[in-house]
């Protein structure tokens, strides 16, 4: 009865010691580039300061002769975990919110693209 | 006695398994052909804002990546065997991924369209360990570094020879692109070893 008893005891402590676990962790420039905010931006008459005054300072400035582009990144990374001692299990996953905007030498939008995952 | 013996050492007995994933899957039949005249925006559409870019000689490269890491570890401590200081572990490393390359001129037409995938093997090891595993016998960290966007504004900021290897740097934007897990004891990064 004694040893039925430690036993019921040990497989208590290990079921205590079982837990799970989960975070996020976002880093970038904060998203703000959803659809209400695009629509205003229009290719051949849309200028980088507008675009600079809707989102802000991007993630990356890219430069090629008189041209520029503007690389505006969020990454967002979620985990969970499984901890059972015995067998232990992480899953990390990591999605990358982003916009990017090409203007030609007179500072004019020429092609701009955007991507949100839906998770966001 | 015995019972609790075994079960002991099944307590002392772990398998860890890591799962990373990076970015999202890329598709090979919509890669578009450069025979023809693919405007950016075309390509912008259908694959959305490239997650790596630099400007080149020609005009731009642009990269999109997908990946899927697997890193499994196994221990159990030696203490069946008398040896309770002592801990075995066994660690493999998997790596799964795709990655597209396209290149534009300066018209902003694509020049070149390329897929790759890989599934393989990235490593791994074992150990004897005292007590536990203190030394990690499986270890992703340099491919899970993030995107060099992150890191643009505080380039010069970083140590001496890093800022002295601007001009050549991958993170810029300016100088060429890089894929993950690309060795930095040659080529373009062998100047900011410390």
């Amino acid at each position: 009865m004694m040893r039925l008893t430690r036993f019921a005891a040990l497989l208590l402590s290990i079921a205590l010691l079982q837990a799970c676990a989960q975070y996020d962790n976002k880093r970038g420039v904060e998203v703000n580039w959803q659809d209400t905010v695009m629509s205003g931006l229009q290719t051949g008459k849309s200028t980088r300061k507008e675009v600079m005054d809707l989102l802000g300072p991007p993630s990356q400035v890219i430069s090629m002769d008189g041209e520029s582009a503007l690389y505006y990144l969020f990454a967002n990374s979620r985990g969970e975990g499984l901890i059972l001692g015995v067998y232990n299990r992480w899953n990390i996953d990591t999605r990358y919110d982003r916009a990017i905007f090409f203007f030609d030498d007179d500072e004019v939008l020429t092609e701009f693209s955007t991507h949100i995952n839906d998770e966001s | 006695m015995r019972v609790a013996a075994l079960l002991l050492a099944a307590l002392l007995t772990g398998c860890t398994q890591w799962y990373y994933e990076l970015g999202e899957q890329l598709d090979e039949s919509r890669l578009p052909s450069a025979s023809t005249e693919v405007p950016l925006q075309a390509v912008l559409d259908q694959f959305g804002p490239p997650l790596r870019i630099t400007a080149t000689n020609s005009g731009y490269a642009m990269a999109w990546e997908h990946w899927w890491i697997r890193e499994q570890s196994v221990g159990f401590n030696l203490g069946a065997l008398g040896a309770d200081f002592l801990s075995v572990d066994y660690g493999e490393l998997h790596l799964r991924g795709a990655y597209v390359l396209m290149t534009f001129d300066r018209d902003h037409l694509l020049t070149s369209a390329n897929y790759s995938e890989w599934n393989s093997r990235g490593g791994g090891g074992q150990s004897i360990q005292p007590f536990a595993e203190i030394v990690d016998v499986v270890d992703s960290d340099d491919i899970r570094v993030e995107l060099p966007q992150h890191e643009w504004g505080g380039d010069l900021l970083a140590p001496i020879t890093k800022t002295i290897n601007r001009q050549s740097s991958t993170t810029t934007g300016q100088s060429g692109l890089e894929q993950r897990a690309t060795p930095v004891d040659i080529g373009q990064r062998s100047l900011e070893l410390d």
